[in-house]
């Protein structure tokens, strides 16, 4: 009886597990590749010339020279064109119904990951600059702003298949003018919003971090009290406070502070802050004086997501240089191109190019958009070079990608092709009118 | 003192005079109405004869007689198997098609819906935005109590077939508590079918407070609901021993959610587009909330979640693609376009989905809603599955089954005579009846 129970029991889990294995082979299926000839920057290795590609359900599954393909795969020929990684943005706004939640100063309790719009065409003109990646974030217009999304930018597909749920889970905050409203005009009857200085979003901070660890606290003396022989007959669960719950994720290290700052000290009181109340930094955003303090952020393990040359746009950027990223890089800090624009999103290749202008090798440039964003947002296991078992996100480029003279032919997500230049001009030239990427 | 009183004693008495005349005179004019309001009112029993007959529930009848008593069906049946009471007024109604009255779920029918001005110089601006914004969220609001109907408004919906309407607030996240009318009269009280139905909620922004963003809403959503369930719970406990307790504090706000996120009586979701029905559907799961979804006009692009959430849908005809839309975003042309050739199919998506819905008229006038309507029909809606989805299907959504919806003895004698099958082209509405009461259409020469 207990034995064939037990068989049974073995068939059904077995039965299970197959189910299982079986749904998430097709949860993973991607496209079918093969990619000849191509001048392969794998980024994390050497530049394989005249190179193939094979995908297989989405994965690169091998990388050589005269690969056969299983019968019907679709085979690219680049005729030695370059095939990159597929392009991270690390700080973008694109792809959401909403910006900030600017009526507080304090709303980690909104969620970026819940108004994704898949519509927005941004995402198809992100893909044609080879972007397969973007980190959209919450603005800059609150101190503690809201949970960013890491998305691929798979067009035309629903907004809950784009989410990338294996990144980190990063929570927005912001220092300096944009949080001080020193850039707004003051309304008559409308009073001015605080914090209104560096120190007040500093104390600001502090204050919010001291509210959690209370609320932290408040639960886990209820849970106790719940769990003990005797609970009081009056007990009741304290109340649940969404942005409390936000910042005591901080706390507890399940969120990751990804932190918009222009000037070194707004910087290392940020760094002090997460040392005393012991929360993670992802990066410094636009970070525009981290040269300045690279010790400091080399010895927090800190990296800086910036724009690559176009800085003094505003007083807090005044001191910035555009050899901020080639300095920093050469210094051993882990740093990235964004675009924090929908437009120049198409051209983050050419940000990353003008980095050799500046010091760094061509290797060292081509990391700042791929691999580097990748490891800072925690999904370098899966993207940002071309490596076998590795996803294959792709761009393909008419020539070196840090060319001047370059432009992005084809972009590959998971092995299924989202822009291919070729084919859209002649599917536009044969059609009278655009209907958009839906049917 | 005194001499002053009484100088001015006249004075108050004569100002005071026509007042008093008027009140008595007032007070006539009423006495007949209220003594006729006070007597028990006849209503007189009618048969409708010959006319053929769309039951929605049953099989239609190629000639038959309804028969109608006190504002309810006493009978339906083809002609011979029902015999015509001798009180009863004979309706003469061959060449004539009768159906059950239609119901629009959705409408802000009655209201007085100010447009916004917006602001046109800069001094306008800055004086509209240095106003103290004030949040616009009124959950314990009851419509019925704001609505002024009007005998034209009812006629206007009369002729396109509408007896029942739900009356729904439109400003604010938290918009109110809406109310299901018959359009009978143009007396509140008599309308009333259903008070309250539903708690409304759009997925709006306030502006200028909190919030002010989609991701904003949504948290604010959260929170109320949260709020709800933590204040119920302390109110509970309070009741069975407030010994050692302190007191809840009384909120005014999750009072009037109590009933909706506890109790569960209906919350109507009104989603704007795709996205708006997904972030619903999410919320809707984690409440445990007995939800409906309004508007709806991408809810084909939704359909594999919405049909194994299993919740009602009413689906608006108005086909303008929503803002977010990628139709809405490349130029006037491609939008004209998706609303004239995508968005009217919605509908016959659904069905071939096998999906059920309630069709409203939420956002449209009268002509628009029945050139919507033969657009959506022209574009694969089946006649008979727009005939339900006006019909019995609202009126189970609204719990109004047992009264509302068909063609059935029992129930209320809401109904529509035509010229021509419903949806036709050329169809004229000639009578229509409300609770019994019955309205004429006709045009002279016919």
């Amino acid at each position: 009886m207990t034995r064939k129970l037990k068989k049974t029991g073995l068939i059904i889990s077995l039965s299970f597990l197959i189910l299982f294995l079986l749904s998430a082979t097709w949860l993973l299926a991607g496209g079918d590749l093969l990619i000849k000839n191509a001048t392969i920057l794998t980024v994390t290795g050497s530049v394989i010339p005249n190179g193939d590609v094979l995908v297989i359900n989405g994965v690169i599954k091998q990388i050589g020279q005269n690969i056969t393909a299983p019968a019907g795969t679709r085979i690219i020929e680049a005729n030695g064109r370059y095939l990159m990684p597929g392009i991270i943005d690390t700080h973008t706004h694109i792809a959401l119904s909403g910006t900030n939640e600017g009526t507080d100063a304090v709303t980690p309790e909104v969620t970026m990951a819940e108004v994704v719009n898949a519509d927005d065409t941004s995402i198809f003109t992100a893909l044609s600059g080879g972007v397969t990646m973007v980190h959209t974030m919450h603005g800059s217009a609150n101190v503690i702003g809201g949970t960013n999304v890491v998305l691929k930018l798979k067009w035309g597909k629903p907004s809950e298949e784009l989410i990338v749920k294996e990144a980190y889970p990063t929570l927005k905050f912001a220092l300096g003018e944009n949080v001080k409203q020193s850039n707004r005009t003051l309304l008559p009857g409308r009073p001015q919003r605080y914090p209104a200085t560096r120190m007040g979003a500093n104390a600001l901070i502090r204050t919010e971090l001291m509210r959690a660890k209370d609320y932290i606290a408040t639960w886990d003396r209820y849970e106790q009290l719940k769990k003990s022989k005797n609970p009081p007959a009056n007990l009741l669960p304290p109340r649940k406070d969404l942005r409390l719950e936000a910042l005591a994720d901080l706390l507890r290290g399940k969120l990751i502070a990804r932190c918009h700052a222009y000037v070194a000290p707004e910087m290392i009181e940020f760094l002090n802050l997460s040392k005393e109340f012991g929360f993670k930094i992802g990066a410094f955003e636009h970070a525009w004086e981290a040269y300045k303090i690279t010790n400091e952020l080399k010895a927090a393990g800190v990296g800086i997501s910036v724009f690559i040359d176009s800085w003094a746009y505003k007083m807090e950027a005044a001191e910035g240089i555009a050899y901020n990223a080639a300095y920093c890089t050469k210094k051993g800090i882990l740093v990235s191109i964004n675009s924090d624009s929908g437009e120049r999103i198409r051209r983050l290749f050419n940000e990353a190019g003008k980095a050799v202008k500046y010091g760094l090798t061509q290797d060292e440039a081509l990391k700042l958009i791929t691999i580097n964003a990748a490891k800072q947002l925690g999904v370098d296991r899966l993207v940002g070079s071309i490596e076998v078992g590795k996803q294959a996100d792709l761009a393909l480029f008419s020539r070196h990608p840090l060319s001047a003279y370059t432009r992005c032919e084809m972009t590959i997500i998971e092995g299924d092709v989202y822009f291919d230049r070729e084919a859209l001009i002649k599917e536009r030239a044969g059609a009278s009118a655009q209907k958009g990427g839906l049917s | 003192m005194n001499k002053s009183l009484k100088k001015r004693q006249p004075v108050f008495i004569r100002a005071l005079a026509p007042t008093l005349l008027g009140l008595v005179l007032i007070a006539s004019l009423f006495f007949p109405l209220s003594a006729r309001a006070g007597s028990p009112e006849v209503k007189p029993a009618y048969a409708l004869v010959n006319c053929r007959i769309f039951p929605v529930a049953q099989p239609v009848i190629e000639k038959g007689t309804i028969l109608i008593r006190d504002g309810l069906i006493e009978a339906v049946g083809p002609a011979g198997k029902i015999q015509i009471p001798e009180d009863a007024e004979l309706i003469e109604a061959s060449g004539l098609n009768a159906y059950p009255g239609l119901i629009s779920a959705h409408t802000n029918l009655f209201l007085e819906i100010k447009e916004q001005a917006q602001p046109a110089t800069p001094e306008d601006y800055m004086a509209a935005f240095s106003q103290p914004a004030e949040p616009k969220e009124f959950p314990w609001l009851q419509i019925v109590e704001k609505i002024k109907p009007k005998k034209q408004t009812v006629e206007t919906y009369h002729r396109i077939g509408i007896t029942t309407v739900v009356v729904a607030p439109h400003e604010g996240i938290f918009q109110g508590q809406s109310v299901v009318l018959n359009l009978n009269s143009d007396q509140i009280h008599k309308m009333v079918l259903a008070q309250p139905w539903a708690l409304h909620i759009n997925f709006a922004t306030e502006r200028g407070v909190y919030p002010s963003s989609p991701m904003g809403t949504l948290a604010f959503l959260r929170q109320k609901f949260y709020d709800t369930q933590h204040y119920s719970q302390h109110l509970q406990k309070y009741r069975q021993s407030p010994h050692f307790l302190k007191r809840p504090e009384y909120d005014p706000f999750l009072e009037a959610l109590l009933p909706f996120v506890i109790d569960k009586k209906p919350i109507v979701f009104q989603c704007n587009n795709l996205e708006e029905i997904k972030r619903a559907l999410k919320i809707i799961k984690e409440f445990k909330l007995n939800a409906v979804l309004t508007g709806c006009n991408e809810a084909w692009r939704a359909s594999q979640q919405l049909k194994s959430a299993s919740i009602p849908l009413l689906v608006t005809l108005d086909f303008r693609p929503p803002a977010s839309s990628v139709y809405a975003q490349q130029g006037q042309a491609i939008r004209e376009k998706a609303e004239k050739e995508i968005y009217p199919a919605n509908t016959s998506n659904l069905v071939k989905e096998k999906m059920n819905f309630s069709l409203t008229s939420f956002g449209l006038n009268d002509t628009d809603f029945v050139k919507n309507l033969r657009a959506a029909i022209k574009a694969g809606l089946p006649t008979d599955q727009a005939l339900r989805s006006l019909t019995i299907e609202p009126a189970r959504t609204l719990g109004l089954e047992k009264q509302l919806g068909s063609l059935e003895p029992g129930k209320i004698a809401n109904l529509i005579l035509t010229k021509g099958e419903l949806f036709d082209e050329k169809t004229k509405i000639v009578k229509v009846m409300v609770d019994g009461t019955l309205f004429s259409y006709e045009e002279k020469g016919q």
